[in-house]
Parts: structure tokens; sequence; C-alpha cells
């Protein structure tokens, strides 16, 4: 029984699976066992999936029809042996200790549930960007996963098993498997997972120095998913309410305002000025919060909005491509 | 008779509650009695702790970072006498939705359960968590299944019928999950059907507000007797956050009640026949169990699963006493 198990949910990625796989393989901790679960993809990605696993003992290929991301990483963690579970999306990559790190972490704190890094973010080339996500590492609280999800992306956390086990429940359709991961979502999947999980377990939930995942960037059209992205985001609000109105009584209105000077951030790098601006005026008007806890980030975000809106894109451009040496992000 | 150990129970809440009811049922339970005489004393949260004799010594006191060293010295002057605490608060759901800093707070109960001899769980999902998360050493941790008299719920006359009238019986507290009840309910659409809720609290305010235009759901008030409460409604909703035991819960399957629970804590160790147990705080998973619990006759005998539960609660007791006291004799041969 191998101590780590790696979900890859893979659908239609053939261009970045073997870079992703190269990654995991390439571990400096050697005990876990890859899990490729190919999501109904109508490229080679079965036939990569397979290619590698026929060299490496280590690899797994499940096929199903498609069921989404979340239905995806459901497949690997009823398929995962290993006591310890992490995901790496087919477009992503793990720097070669990043298991490694995360062994140790859960071995020196037992109480530790969800641990996380640090992620590089990296364009289509596989070139660091300049940019990255440097999140809070400790003393994480669910206020904290909902207003800025220090966690990051899909494929920085590693989970111990026992924890991932307390989200996981049975819907009444569902004859296959158990449910971690909510399959009704097709974005927000990973938020509404990690504020779940802060919010029905007692397993704390901690960071470790690095940046331990290289997190790639999808260029192109992104703006047109912003309204999309804010609705599927109240619906996770929605969804969680329940589970303790006071605490999001509380939160609700200063994480609705980061999440939407997240979008609107997303919508000056993808040069959609209104959005921008229509973005940042509504992330004040829910909460000022932000403005007092990160005065910077959210006076930057204002201004590159009506910047983009007053001036286009070009003197945008050339700041950015200034500051990108010394520039990070979070979410 | 008098070779009997004295076992002295000191508790520091005494508002009515289930505490004082499993606390009560303690000292009056004749099965209990054979073992050991149990008498109890209620002590102040402001006063440092009294000193006390007797042959063993239970707290159900509530532990905090401001009781703790009340505990200490306590223990310290009774460094001979056998001390057990009966955890009746904390559990893994609590700590999920009221503690920002569980590191700092499991310091905190590590500190103070290694004063005690024996903790007492008293459900097996709460000794679980008390096992894994390793804030107890496993050779000093038992589980006692809360308890009390059942036998006034088990002669309660039960239907056959398909339920119409539910019932929730609790403090109005945000632990209990009235909200989400409320809310599920209402969006159940048969008029025949209706909701008590039994119980005083903060929360009154806010439920009154979010029932209100639903002739179906009334408030009760607080119910003195917890029978009369389930002599009056043919099934028990409890969708409660987090709750160490659960004693409606018990106390509904011995009156035959058939139930839905959330699947927490306590509660998810009740899930006998009859009960139907939800995970999440889902609203529509809960209009949608109690839509199909009112197509339902009950099915069964709900209260079969509760036959012993005397008898095992008080064999519970009176090993960990027989246990402790044979320590304590063996150190003094």
């Amino acid at each position: 029984m191998p101590k780590a198990s790696i979900v890859v949910p893979a659908f239609n990625c053939a261009s970045t699976l073997p870079e992703t796989l190269v990654s995991l393989r390439q571990q400096s901790f050697r005990d876990f066992e890859i899990v490729v679960i190919d999501d109904g993809s109508t490229d080679e990605t079965p036939q990569i999936a397979q290619e590698h696993a026929q060299c490496d003992p280590r690899i797994r290929v499940v096929r199903q029809p498609n069921r989404g991301l979340a239905g995806a990483r459901n497949s690997g963690i009823a398929e995962a042996k290993g006591e310890i579970i992490g995901f790496c999306d087919a477009d992503d990559l793990w720097h070669p200790n990043k298991l490694a790190n995360h062994v140790d972490h859960f071995d020196q704190s037992p109480h530790v549930g969800l641990s996380y890094s640090g992620s590089e973010l990296i364009d289509e080339a596989s070139q660091p960007t300049g940019h990255a996500q440097r999140p809070r590492l400790t003393g994480v609280t669910a206020a904290h996963v909902f207003k800025r999800n220090p966690i990051g992306n899909g494929s920085a956390p590693v989970f111990r098993r026992a924890a991932l086990q307390s989200l996981a429940w049975r819907p009444r359709h569902e004859r296959q498997r158990d449910w971690v991961f909510d399959e009704t979502f097709r974005q927000s999947e990973d938020i509404e997972c990690w504020l779940r999980f802060a919010l029905t377990t007692d397993w704390v939930i901690e960071g470790i120095p690095g940046l331990l995942t290289g997190y790639r960037l999808n260029g192109g059209g992104l703006s047109a998913n912003v309204d999309r992205q804010l609705e599927t985001w109240e619906r996770v609000v929605t969804k969680l309410r329940p589970l303790d109105p006071a605490f999001f009584a509380k939160h609700e209105d200063t994480a609705r305002a980061y999440q939407l000077r997240y979008l609107a951030r997303r919508a000056v790098r993808s040069s959609d000025a209104s959005t921008a601006v229509t973005m940042v005026r509504k992330s004040m008007r829910s909460s000022t919060k932000p403005l007092l806890e990160e005065p910077l980030k959210t006076l930057t975000t204002w201004a590159a909005a009506h910047a983009l809106a007053r001036f286009g894109d070009a003197p945008l451009r050339r700041a950015q491509s200034l500051l990108r040496p010394m520039k990070t992000t979070q979410n | 008779m008098s070779t009997r150990p004295v076992i002295l129970h000191i508790v520091d809440d005494t508002t009515p509650g289930g505490v004082m009811r499993v606390l009560e049922h303690l000292v009056t339970c004749p099965l209990v009695a054979q073992s050991a005489e149990h008498t109890f004393q209620s002590v102040r949260r402001d006063r440092p702790l009294p000193g006390v004799r007797a042959d063993i010594i239970v707290s159900h006191l509530s532990i905090s970072w401001r009781s703790l060293p009340k505990l200490i010295s306590f223990r310290a002057r009774h460094a001979t006498t056998p001390l057990v605490h009966v955890e009746h608060s904390y559990t893994e759901a609590f700590t999920a939705l009221n503690v920002p800093s569980r590191a700092r707070f499991y310091t905190l109960l590590r500190t103070a359960y290694a004063l005690f001899d024996r903790v007492v769980a008293v459900s097996e999902a709460q000794g679980e968590w008390l096992r894994n998360r390793a804030l107890v050493r496993a050779q000093a941790l038992r589980v006692i299944a809360s308890c009390v008299n059942l036998d006034r719920f088990r002669s309660l006359p039960r239907s056959n019928a398909a339920p119409t009238r539910f019932g929730a019986i609790g403090r109005l507290d945000r632990q209990k999950g009235f909200d989400l009840l409320i809310d599920a309910f209402r969006a159940v659409p048969n008029p025949s059907l209706r909701l008590d809720i039994f119980g005083d609290g903060p929360e009154l305010p806010a439920l009154k507000s979010q029932a209100a235009g639903d002739p179906r759901i009334h408030f009760r008030g607080h119910s003195a007797s917890p029978e009369a409460a389930i002599a009056s409604v043919d099934a028990v909703l409890m969708p409660s956050r987090w709750e160490a035991f659960g004693l409606v819960a018990l106390e509904a399957r011995s009156a035959g009640r058939p139930m839905v629970l959330t699947k927490v804590d306590g509660l998810a160790d009740q899930a006998t026949d009859g009960v139907t147990t939800l995970k999440g705080h889902v609203a529509s998973a809960w209009s949608d169990a109690i839509a199909a619990l009112s197509k339902q006759a009950p099915q069964g005998d709900i209260a079969a699963s509760t036959a012993n539960a005397e008898a095992v609660f008080a064999e519970g007791w009176s090993s960990l006493i027989s246990e402790l006291h044979g320590e304590v004799e063996k150190q003094a041969a």
C-alpha cells in the first residue's frame, strides 16, 4: 500500500498531461501512486496516460464518462489507496519536493488534515509569469478560507485520507461511490469544498513554506466568465450558509468584496475595462474591509481598472512588464 | 451496604437541561445505586472549587482556560482520590463551528484531561474524536452513553398512522439548527402537517419572524416535562449543528417516535431503525425527509434499540467504579 496517492483529473489535456506526469514521477518522496482519471477525453489523453502507466507501475489510469472536475476528483479519491491524498490538475506541475514536504508536515502535525503550499503561476509555455500565490500559512480559520482562500488552487492541497473521508456523503441518486467535491458545481468546486471542510470538520488547515505548485494560467477570454463565476460563488454561499448563518452574517459581505476584487483583477488582466470598473465598484459597495485590510492591493486594483478604462491597455501592459519581477498576487 | 464506595459528582451548570437530567438519573437510578452511592454537589463558576471528601470524584464541569487553574488546584488537593471527568460539551462539530484556534484549544483539552484518572465520553462518536485527536490517553478513555429513566417515554401511546405532527425540542440556540428546520418545513406544501417547537432561548424572535405566515408552525415555549412534549407529537426532528450525545433523540426513540437527525457527533450513534440521518445542513434534503416521513407509517419497533439503555449505562458506571476502586485498594495494600 503506497503512503500517498496523487489524483490527476484529466480531460482533453494531451498537450499538458505529459509534463504534469513527469513532474509527479520525479517527486523526491517515492512511496506513492498516481491515479489518472480520464474524464471522458476525446483527444489523445487516455493513450498518453497509458504510455506513462506502462513505464511506471505507480501510475493507474481509470476511464469514465465525463463527470467534470469534481466528479473526476471524487472517482480518484474512491480509487486512491494512500493515507495521504493530493490533487494535481492535468495542466499543473508539482515541485520535486512537494510531496516530501507535505508528508513531513503530516508526520509532525497530527491535527493537520489539509496541508497546502503557495504556487508559482506559469504560462502556456510552462514559464513562470513572475506572479505567485503566497498565502497565509498558519492560524488559518474558516473566515480566512472564505475571504482569502489561502489554499489557492486545486493542485495545491494535500489531504489526510481520514480528513477527506469526514467530508464524504452519498447523494441519493449516486450509485457508484461517495462524493467529497460537490459535482453539481462546474466552477467554484474548490472553494466550496475547502470552506465546507473548514466549517464541518475540526481538522487544522495549515500551509508549508515554498511555492511548490506550478499553477497554469489559461489565456484568452476569461472575462466572459466573470458573471457566471460570480453566480456560482453566490451559489456556494447559499448552499453553505445554513451550516452556520451567524458566520455568514459576519463575513459574507467582506468575502464578497474580495471575490469581486479578484474578478476585477482578472478583468484587468484580460483588458476588459468595463467589467473591471463594474466589479471594483461592486466590491467597494459590498464592503470597505478589503481597503482597510489590504489597502495597497485594493487601491492598485481600483487604479488599474480606472486606468484601463481611461487610457486603454497599452500603458498598463508596459507598467506590468516593468513591475513583473517584483510583483506577487494572491488569488 | 456500608461498603459501597461514595461517588461525588460535581457540576457547575445547574440550568435545567440534559446534563442535570443525566445527573438526576445517576443519583436516583436503583441499578446504578447497586455498585455505589452517588451524590452530587453544585459549585459556582466564579469561586474556587471546594475541598470535598468521597471515594471517587466525578467532574461534570465545563473546561476552559479560566477554569484550568482551579482544576489544577483541585487535583493537587485531592491527590489520592480518583478523579473522573465526563465531557458533556466538546465534540468535533462544536470545534469546527466555534473554535478558530484549534491547536490552542487542543492544548487546553489535553492539559485539562491529563489531570483526571479517567475521561468519560458520552457517545462513541465523541470518544472516537477524543482518541483520534489524541486528547485523552487511550487507557484513560471510557465511553458511557448518557441515559435517563426511559420508562415514562416507553409507556407513551404510539400512533400507527403516518406522522402529521412534528416536534422539535431544545434550547432556541444556533446549536439546535431550528432555523434550518423552519425553512425546510415551510418548503413542504402539505397543509395537514404541523410543527411544534418546544424551547426557549436567544433565537426565539428570529425564529418567529422566520416562521411568520405559516400557520402550521407553533412555538410552545419551554416544556418542563420532555415526555409531555414528545407525547404531543408523532415524530421528532433534530437538526443540531453539534451534539455530544443528544438526549432528546434517545427519549424520542424510546417513545417509538420516528426521527430525522443530522449525522453529526453523538447523533450519528443514534442512527437506529426508524431514524433518518442527513449529512450537512441542506434545507432541501430536510424537506424531502420530512415529506417522506409524513407518507409512511412507523415501521417496526423503533423503541427496541433503547430497551437496555439504562442497564448499559449502569454497567458502564459500575465497571468504571470497580476498576478505579480496585486501583486505590491495590495502592493501599
